[in-house]
């Protein structure tokens, strides 16, 4: 049977070093995917994602369980990401291969996946990636975390710190910036009907 | 329950499919007749399907918290400690001084007897051993064996004082035989100008070895271009006497011809 995140931070409490690296190992990717997509780089994602489980393993006799493991994670990550922009005092870039190599392509190509409809898909995460990066800190981080991490309209203003209709205005905001940018890229299937 | 086109956070809220039954039905009345409104969930719900092409790099992370206390002892690095630059035969022989010195002071006897061995400290005196009673063997370090070491040590320790002594007294000598700053001045002036009167002299040697090959040379190249001169003039002088020889031939010819029959 598998342990839950509250018994093995129970347990990680008690000193038990292996239960918290279980935590580790369930949690390093939603992390690290957290990071990379807020501050756009691998190494410093890397480093983020690493940085963020030093410090929850040194705060761990703090935490009380008042929130869930993942969010208290969460709020870890992204407090180490937020300094991350503040300190590089720039915008978050997003690391994006220069050309598409189609080899590395028809590693990654689905069963029933065309090479150009490989091609199309990543030239789409492209778009997507570069229209995140016009998104003010905010709005993006609640569209990843709502997107990609399932988090709750509650979560996410818990998170933020602020009210839940602001997160539901952020969401709608950046989704209607992501919209114009795929439109401005030829995509004009998102176009309204006039 | 009715929505309206500006109630932006329940249509997100619709988007996300976190409504409650009754306005969810109230969300869906309108967009059946509002196609702005539907138009712009579709957008939206489009855009929501992009979002997710978008993947995170497959990084190979394997995080793992390690006790410092499993850490292998090697892999941590600890600043040398004075004792660290002293050899090992050094430490090893102030060792065994020490462990000397103390069973010295300790006075430590250690005496085998048909109880068995048996070892005594301290200042003590030894209990008296009866004639008739077990003979008592002691092997080591008895009274007269400390004083013996005690002499063994000033001697040792003087040895070494003389030794110090001697280095301490020649260093001073070499000291005071280089202390005359004028004699030592004068001695690296004389260096000095002894170095450079040797330099320029091979410097002036060299020039002339220099001149000399570079007249050598010309030399040879003169010689060399008045014999390609002379071979020239000998094979233009060959050609003028081919050219005359040819002339009169043909003059002789033109005679010859110009002779009546």
């Amino acid at each position: 049977m598998v342990a839950t995140d509250e018994e093995l931070v129970a347990r990680s409490r008690d000193g038990d070093v292996d239960s918290f690296n279980q935590l580790v190992l369930r949690w390093e990717r939603p992390i690290y995917a957290l990071a990379y997509r807020v501050i756009g780089r691998d190494e410093d994602a890397r480093d983020v994602a690493q940085e963020t489980f030093l410090r929850a393993f040194r705060a761990l006799p703090g935490f009380k369980g008042q929130a869930k493991f993942s969010s208290w994670l969460y709020r870890i990550a992204l407090n180490l990401c937020r300094d991350w922009i503040r300190r590089k005092k720039r915008a978050p870039l997003v690391e994006m291969p220069e050309g598409v190599d189609i080899v590395e392509l028809a590693a990654e190509q689905g069963p029933t996946e065309s090479i150009e409809d490989l091609v199309a898909r990543q030239e789409m995460s492209r778009y997507v990636a570069d229209g995140m990066k016009l998104l003010p800190d905010e709005q993006r981080t609640a569209i990843i975390l709502k997107e990609y991490h399932g988090l709750t309209f509650q979560e996410i203003a818990d998170l933020q710190g602020c009210p839940l209709s602001t997160v539901k205005t952020r969401l709608y905001q950046g989704l209607s910036v992501l919209r114009r940018h795929l439109e401005s890229q030829g995509m004009t299937k998102y176009r309204s009907a006039e | 329950m009715k929505f309206t086109c500006d109630d932006k956070a329940t249509l997100v809220s619709y988007l996300y499919g976190e409504l409650d039954p009754a306005t969810r039905q109230a969300v869906d009345d309108h967009l059946a007749q509002c196609a702005a409104c539907a138009d712009e969930v579709t957008a939206l719900g489009g855009v929501r399907s992009e979002l997710g092409l978008w993947a995170a790099p497959d990084a190979d992370l394997d995080f793992t918290i390690v006790k410092k206390s499993e850490l292998a002892s090697s892999n941590v690095l600890r600043p040398a400690r004075w004792w660290n630059t002293v050899p090992v035969w050094a430490q090893a022989a102030a060792a065994i001084l020490v462990v000397a010195a103390g069973i010295s002071i300790a006075n430590v006897r250690i005496a085998s007897g048909p109880e068995g061995f048996s070892v005594t400290t301290g200042w003590m005196q030894p209990e008296p051993t009866t004639a008739a009673g077990p003979a008592v063997r002691t092997v080591v370090a008895t009274a007269p064996a400390s004083d013996e070491f005690k002499v063994q040590l000033a001697s040792l320790e003087q040895k070494l004082r003389d030794e110090m002594r001697a280095a301490r007294d020649q260093n001073a000598t070499h000291v005071a035989t280089t202390s005359d700053d004028a004699v030592s001045m004068r001695q690296i002036r004389q260096l000095i100008a002894d170095a450079e009167k040797r330099h320029s002299q091979e410097l002036a040697a060299r020039f002339i070895e220099f001149t000399n090959d570079m007249n050598m040379q010309r030399r040879l190249d003169m010689q060399n271009i008045t014999r390609a001169f002379n071979t020239q003039d000998a094979q233009m002088f060959r050609q003028r006497q081919m050219i005359n020889s040819q002339g009169q031939i043909i003059n002789n010819v033109i005679r010859i011809s110009n002779t009546p029959q």
